[in-house]
């Protein structure tokens, strides 16, 4: 029941994102008030029915939605709107809703698309994942990412020339939280490799571009405040961070051929793949 | 008087040059503890590291350029974190300026990542490790692993192995019961699984993989019994024929529509796959249970009547752990204090 009812609500939330996105822009042309207002209903409608996705997930695998890349997809999308609600109540500007919530369309999209056999079905962990530092290292992950889009979106905004509101403080504090978590989950990460794998660093293609991810916003956090003149330099550095990313998540994983991300092949068998 | 000249413009020559020297020193030491070398070098290494990993996706990490670089790095953090707790000292300590936390929380947070790359050096020239393959009753010698000061050798005895499943067939967790055994005395008994390595002064080892040998009985046409330990893939030639046996794989759960795979791997339905040549000819394939008598040639039999597991463990030291931990837990909290505290502080620094 809960199974055939997840794709569904799914599309209902790509569905509802899109239309908020295209509510949002229309917002930021006209000015209207009452066009916000709808936007910003179809936003929390999102979050809610994503939530729900969440739930009906946590239910049907008994455990928390943490250890599939759809389940980690639907959540980083998730705490990136979430993230992105918080800060429009709390900086009063509704701009760059258009933009981020179009990016989470496409993320929800990208799940669709490319992993769907993963969102209805439930299978038994394997041994490799059954560890505490799952929940950490994936959590972190996820806030670090959605920090990331945030940010990503806000100085598309800001590129776009559609906004002197966002200052490029508010991108910089986004990403140095972000950073920090991505930084958390990697180090939880090898601690968990270093217990599973025996050892903590492999360069492996995830763990490389997990650090190639983070030596670029590294870099952007070193030279911010060189680069406080200019802004728009700045902001094209956190969209780059972001491709990155996405590049670390969706490229890893699809596009890489024959790499295993998480699979260690020896001999005959395969406990990690 | 020209002799003493001589001597001054000797001494003034002797003078300059060790400034020079002092000179260029600083400047060398200057330009590898700045960070902009730094993050010349972070970016040098991103890029070696990502073109590495598509170009020689097994190999880049060893190569000596690779290394070089993240020596250059090692050096150049070092240096930068000397500095900086030079000047934190003088800043915070001496003057109790304000934003304590948040300079505290950069230094902690650089000098992490130093002693996570002193540690994975140490790893680099006193650690090991190892993938071993243990056969169920059979003892593997494990001292070479272990490069410091080892007096006693040790070695790992597998009393057994074992998968637990899940309802659906799949695997939920991989055992092997190991004694540990100093010189040839049981020192201890441990059981490994995945997630839960050993750790038994100074070597740990960790549940890899797994595999099994096939327990194979043949009669030749005298009537003589001879019973072998086969892998999969192996040729068993009998004495008195022309044919010989390939035993091609061990299935646990066989079932023909899924051909050579096995549908899980309990042994729900345990075949053995084989198939029989002579002169390089293929004759047949079976798949057959245990115990059963298969005839290759006239009176010549071959039975296959078990098979026995094997684990394969990845033992390793690493004398540079604890280091890398303790930088690890540094480099976390650093990260924590300097980039989540209030960013409203302005640092210091100049
Ligand atoms: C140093 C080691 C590691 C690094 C740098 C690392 C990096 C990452 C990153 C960046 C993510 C975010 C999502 C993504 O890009 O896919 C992630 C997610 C994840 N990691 Fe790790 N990881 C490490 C070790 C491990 C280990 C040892 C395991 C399990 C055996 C693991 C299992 C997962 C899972 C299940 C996810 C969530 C979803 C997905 O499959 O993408 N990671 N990791």
């Amino acid at each position: 029941m809960m199974m055939a009812l997840i794709d569904e609500i799914i599309y209902a939330v790509l569905a509802v994102y899109a239309f908020g996105s295209v509510l949002y822009f229309r917002g930021a042309r006209t000015g209207q008030k009452k066009v916000f207002q709808a936007a910003f209903i179809m936003a929390i409608t999102g979050v809610v029915l994503n939530l729900l996705v969440l739930i009906i997930r946590t239910i049907i695998a008994g455990r928390l939605p943490l250890s599939n890349g759809a389940e980690f997809l639907l959540l980083f999308t998730w705490i990136t709107v979430v993230f992105y609600l918080i800060l429009q109540k709390k900086i009063q500007y509704k701009g760059a809703g258009g933009l981020v919530l179009l990016m989470a369309a496409l993320l929800i999209l990208a799940g669709a698309v490319l992993m769907k056999e993963q969102f209805g079905t439930a299978m038994p962990l394997m041994p490799a994942l059954k560890s505490p530092w799952l929940c950490v290292h994936v959590l972190t992950a996820a806030l670090a990412y959605a920090g990331f889009a945030l940010a990503a979106g806000l100085a598309l905004w800001c590129v776009w020339g559609k906004s002197q509101a966002i200052g490029n403080s508010i991108i910089y504090s986004i990403v140095a939280s972000g950073f920090a978590m991505l930084s958390l989950s990697i180090v939880f990460g090898a601690i968990w490799a270093e217990q599973a794998w025996g050892t903590y660093w492999s360069w492996d293609p995830k763990e490389t571009w997990a650090l190639v991810t983070w030596i670029i916003y590294a870099l952007y956090l070193h030279l911010h405040k060189k680069m406080e003149s200019q802004e728009r330099q700045a902001s094209i550095m956190v969209i780059a961070g972001f491709v990155f990313v996405l590049f670390t998540f969706f490229g890893v994983n699809y596009l890489l051929p024959g790499l295993h991300s998480y699979g260690v092949v020896l001999n005959n068998l395969n406990l990690f793949g | 008087m020209t002799a003493g000249l001589n001597r001054l413009s000797r001494e003034r020559q002797h003078f300059f040059s060790e400034r020079d020297y002092m000179d260029s020193m600083k400047k060398i030491y200057h330009f590898i503890s700045t960070m902009k070398t730094g993050l010349m070098l972070l970016v040098l290494l991103g890029l070696a590291a990502a073109m590495g990993r598509v170009i020689f996706p097994d190999s880049f990490s060893h190569a000596i350029l690779f290394k070089m670089l993240l020596l250059l790095l090692l050096i150049n953090m070092t240096c930068c974190t000397i500095n900086r707790i030079i000047w934190f000292k003088s800043v915070f300590i001496y003057k109790r300026r304000k934003g304590f936390l948040k300079q505290f929380g950069i230094l902690l947070l650089h000098a992490g990542i130093v002693l996570i790359m002193i540690g994975g050096v140490i790893f680099s020239c006193y650690g090991g490790s190892e993938q071993i393959q243990i056969v169920k009753h059979e003892t593997k010698d494990i001292s070479h692993v272990i490069k410091t000061n080892q007096v006693k050798p040790i070695s790992m005895h597998l009393d057994d192995f074992k998968i637990e499943f899940n309802d659906d067939g799949s695997a939920s967790q991989y055992y092997s019961f190991l004694t540990l055994l100093e010189d040839g005395q049981t020192k201890e008994k441990a059981v490994i699984s995945v997630n839960h390595p050993l750790n038994c002064g100074g070597v740990k080892a960790y549940q890899m993989s797994f595999g099994y040998k096939v327990k194979v009985k043949h009669i030749n046409s005298e009537g003589m019994e001879t019973e072998d330990l086969f892998n999969e893939g192996d040729v068993l030639k009998i004495p008195g024929t022309e044919r010989v046996v390939k035993i091609f794989r061990y299935i646990p759960n066989f079932d023909p529509a899924h051909g050579m795979t096995s549908i899980t791997m309990r042994s729900d339905n345990p075949r053995i796959i084989f198939s029989v040549y002579e002169n390089n000819n293929l004759l047949g394939v079976g798949a057959v249970e245990f115990g059963e008598r298969v005839e290759i040639d006239n009176n010549v039999f071959a039975v296959f009547t078990g098979v026995e597991p094997y684990t394969v463990l990845c033992v390793k030291s690493d004398p540079g752990l604890p280091m890398v931990l303790s930088g690890g837990v540094m480099f976390m909290l650093g990260v924590c204090l300097a980039l989540l505290t209030s960013h409203s502080k302005k640092a210091v620094r100049k």
